[in-house]
């Protein structure tokens, strides 16, 4: 085992030192250490999208990243979306559509959708499709989760005059 | 009224949060963590195996073995719901690559691996049988030494004269069609924790069988069912995968070795391929028809093949495994032989659809057959055959509830079926094709519930319905709702956890919300009479003229005369008011004839859908796909709705893409990269869901109905596209393509 380093991640806005080993995923350190539950393994190579986090703004598979490679790079997990007692408008539209069953791939949607708004802030079905299909939602909600993207856009446009 | 509205999930808000705690979330003090040492062969015997390496190895804590079992004390080593044929650790053979050997408990994750990887192991390979047909041939390896031919059940079904019925037949139609093992793929994997502690153990379960698992952990461990408790998280998807009893009899060994801390056991996802799978099934299909279309007999013989270990097989072998390969049709004369067969792979079980999905995928395809070789109109064929309210099915059983053909209709009428469309031409093909199916649910099975009323004034439902994302207990609480007349927020959900609610046989095959939602009726009418009975003295008046309703007890026609429940409850110095509902299914078949009572009502579902395929590539692509389904009674139209998607999104993965291929016992793609599930690209470019509503049926579960007819549908319409039949599941491009253009291609 590779000896232990101190990391400093910046996580929702706060930032955290970490001592861990160099090669530690980072899916382990958001879940195991900093106590993020949001954050969750699916398959464990990138293909599910369970464990996707916000790492500049893009989204990417905590599961494929080691500790190492995110120091003090800027992290976002569905806990730092909305607030107290208030939601993302992503979060919103995801219940107001019944966007989610089991919800274990929720946040890992919510986040490739925040990060899909936030480049793309009218995409059209392609652009949907193609940001989203990383993600893999086994009971099968995908049209509820596009109608929820959908309305999210929407309610992101400035009223029409 | 509660019931009928759209509301959302009871816990929408943590979902999306990311909040609610899943297994995997759990933390308990002084928590060890539990790792498999798994066997590297699919038949060998275990010459010598040395756990004493590992024992040596900081952090590990506990080594399971064979030889902690069958002691003075200590836990049995075999288990079974039905055949008690699995030991919890191998003893001196493995019958499965991937089969425990051993297991660790360690303080840390890197302690238990570098102890699994010390564990000394001999292994002498044995020849192997994978497929559930030739397991039966003469001089096949055996599985187990003490069942010749690997056929551990032999089930029967026999309805009317077949010989007489072929003899009858201007047609006689004969094929084989195949479906592979496949896996669950719940994105969260299995999880326990175990904790035992003074003769008392404790679990945490992703299960949706609690009290499956209560009684049989009981058994193994000698110890009265009281001191045995599961409580079950809400469950990341199940699918069947997560019913029975899984991974907890070995972290319930390693926690009774350990004594006195919690043990986890989490699986990766390689386990999982290695842990459960969908059943091998091989179904010969013989149907005698006369030249009008009429059916005159059926005959089918199906090959379950099991895996290693019986598991629940048996018990699906009694009932679903002879009904749910017949098709919802009037055939004067039905046989069926259904065979269980141990082979050299991991156990299979139950999977969202269970046995309908293989039997459907049979008949469905079988019947498209049919009409092409009676040059007959395949909707047409259907509607002349179906079942109809008050037809006899070939159980002897009379179908009450039956929509087979406005199922299947609505699908069709939907997709514009018999109107003129565009059939494509050069490479792209256009055709379309149409399926239905019959489930049974589960006969002989009971669901207790509990209404607390508390002084508060909110009411808890206590419940052993799993919720594992198909919304049981929202739709369950708005039940409890509608029959109290209270608002959902006054409505609190309290379970599984065996220590606090009632029994329940399992959450499975679509019966929850139908037979849970039963008993809730039940304790609610039962609430009421107790809360009558409490306010009789107080309002003075005869019991019959009390009103209960909405939080409140008045007299008939004098509203202003009344009082609130939780005043009731104050005034009498009640903490709580209590009632119980219980809600039983009758019937079973004969063990020898199977003629009975297979379901207490019956699921159907339809599908029909337009695909275009790609003759150069084989590539299929479903333009238009429309899911009808029985729906009763509908409790909440958005989450009925979600199942009835998520039925077909999970058929088109079992149709056209997911197959665990075992290389000699070896899984080939035991990753989901390798074994790709359905993801947004895959959907149909258009996806409508139909739910043909009775409000004066009863509540129906919706769970299953429309994914069965999924693979059928789209194999009709390949077939009426280019006239290509693949018998073999799944339909991947590259059937598709050898069909056309190999040794097939005459078909």
């Amino acid at each position: 085992m590779a000896m232990k380093q101190t990391f400093e991640l910046r996580v929702n806005g706060r930032i955290h030192r970490v001592e861990a080993a160099p090669d530690r995923r980072l899916l382990e350190v958001l879940r195991e250490d900093l106590g993020l539950g949001s954050v969750r393994e699916g398959c464990g190579i990138g293909m599910c999208g369970a464990c996707t986090v916000l790492l500049d703004g893009r989204p990417v598979s905590s599961c494929l990243l080691l500790i190492s490679q995110v120091h003090h790079q800027e992290i976002v997990t569905v806990e730092g979306l909305g607030g107290h007692g208030t939601l993302h408008p992503v979060q919103q539209a995801f219940i107001e559509h019944f966007a989610f069953q089991c919800a274990y791939c929720t946040p890992g949607f919510i986040l490739s959708a925040v990060a899909l708004l936030e480049r793309e802030p009218d995409p059209d079905e392609q652009v949907l499709l193609e940001y989203l299909s990383g993600n893999l939602c086994r009971c099968g909600s995908y049209l509820n989760i596009l109608k929820a993207v959908r309305a999210a856009a929407q309610g992101r446009k400035p009223p029409s005059s | 009224m509660a019931v009928g509205r759209s509301v959302p999930v009871r816990d929408a808000e943590a979902r999306v949060r990311g909040t609610i705690p899943y297994l995997a979330d759990l933390r308990l003090p002084g928590m060890l963590v539990a790792k498999i040492v798994r066997s590297p062969f699919p038949h060998a015997r275990i010459r010598h195996l040395d756990p004493r390496p590992a024992m040596g190895i900081p952090g590990v804590v506990a080594v399971l073995t064979a030889h902690d079992f069958d002691r003075p004390g200590a836990p049995r080593l075999f288990y079974g719901v039905d055949r008690k044929d699995q030991p919890i650790v191998a003893r001196d053979r493995v019958r499965y690559m991937g089969e425990p050997v051993a297991a660790i408990a360690a303080e840390t994750p890197e302690a238990a691996e570098e102890a699994a990887r010390a564990i000394e192991v001999e292994y002498e390979e044995q020849p192997a049988v994978f497929d559930p047909v030739e397991a039966m041939q003469p001089g096949a390896p055996l599985v187990h030494e003490d069942c010749p031919n690997n056929i551990f059940l032999h089930t029967r079904l026999r309805h009317g004269d077949l010989e007489a019925g072929f003899a009858a037949a201007d047609l006689i139609v004969e094929e084989t069609y195949t479906t592979p093992p496949a896996s669950h793929a719940a994105l969260e994997p299995h999880g326990v924790i175990a904790w035992w502690e003074g003769g008392h153990l404790t679990l945490w379960s992703t299960t949706q069988a609690p009290f499956v698992i209560q009684e049989t952990l009981a058994e193994i461990f000698g110890l009265p069912r009281e001191s045995v408790r599961v409580i079950v998280p809400p469950l990341g998807g199940g699918y069947g995968g997560k019913g029975y009893v899984r991974l907890e009899p070995i972290a319930a060994a390693l926690a009774w070795k350990v004594h006195g801390r919690p043990v986890r056991l989490i699986l990766d996802r390689f386990e999982e391929f290695v842990t459960l799978t969908r059943h091998t099934a091989c179904i010969h299909i013989r149907t005698g028809v006369r030249r009008d279309g009429t059916l005159t007999a059926r005959q089918v013989e199906v090959y379950w093949g099991a895996g290693a270990y019986a598991d629940i097989t048996p018990r699906l072998l009694r009932s679903a495994g002879l009904v749910r390969v017949v098709g919802p049709y009037r055939i004067p004369a039905v046989h069926v032989d259904a065979y269980g067969v141990y082979t050299h792979l991991p156990p299979a079980g139950p999977f969202r659809g269970t046995m309908s999905f293989e039997g459907a995928w049979a008949y469905e395809s079988h019947m498209d057959t049919i009409a092409h070789r009676l040059g007959m109109d395949p909707l047409e064929l259907r509607r002349k055959n179906i079942l109809r309210p008050g037809d006899r099915f070939c159980t002897g059983e009379v179908i009450d509830e039956a929509f087979f053909l406005e199922c299947l209709e609505a699908a069709a009428q939907r997709l514009g079926w018999g109107q003129p469309y565009e059939k494509g031409e050069g490479t792209r093909r256009r055709g379309r094709g149409l399926a239905i199916m019959m489930k049974s649910t589960l006969p002989r099975s009971r669901s207790e519930c509990r209404l607390i009323l508390r002084a508060d004034g909110m009411l808890e439902l206590h419940t052993g319905t799993v919720e594992m994302g198909q919304g049981a207990h929202t739709a369950l609480a708005q039940i409890a709702a509608a029959e109290m007349g209270l608002p959902l927020e006054r409505i609190e959900v309290i379970g599984p956890d065996t220590a606090r609610v009632p029994y329940d046989a399992t959450t499975s095959a679509s019966r929850s919300t139908s037979m849970m939602g039963a008993a809730v009726q039940k304790a609610a009418a039962r609430l009421k009479e107790e809360i009558r009975q409490r306010a009789t003295p107080l309002l003075e008046a005869n019991p019959d003229e009390i009103i209960i309703q909405a939080g409140r007890a008045w007299l008939q026609g004098r509203p202003e005369i009344g009082l609130p429940w939780e005043e009731i409850l104050r005034r009498h110095g009640l903490e709580a008011l209590e009632a119980h509902g219980v809600f039983e299914t009758q019937g079973g078949l004969d063990p020898e004839t199977g003629q009975g009572i297979a379901s207490p009502h019956w699921h159907q579902g339809a599908g029909a859908c337009e695909i275009e395929v790609d003759t150069e590539t084989g590539k299929i692509r479903i333009l238009r796909y429309c899911a009808a389904a029985y729906a009763g009674q509908v409790v909440n139209p958005a989450l009925a709705e979600l199942q009835n998607q998520g039925n077909v999104v999970f058929g088109l993965g079992q149709a056209m893409m997911e197959q665990i291929v075992f290389d000699q016992g070896q899984p080939a793609n035991a990753n989901l990269s390798d074994y790709p599930i359905p993801s947004l690209r895959d959907l149909p470019n258009e996806l409508i869901s139909l739910l043909l509503e009775s409000p004066e049926g009863s509540i129906h579960g919706l769970g299953e109905m429309t994914l069965p007819p999924v693979a059928p549908a789209i194999a009709n319409a390949l077939f009426d596209a280019i006239g290509v039949r693949i018998r073999d599941l799944p339909i991947t491009p590259e059937k598709v393509w050898r069909a056309l253009h190999g040794d097939e291609a005459d078909l």
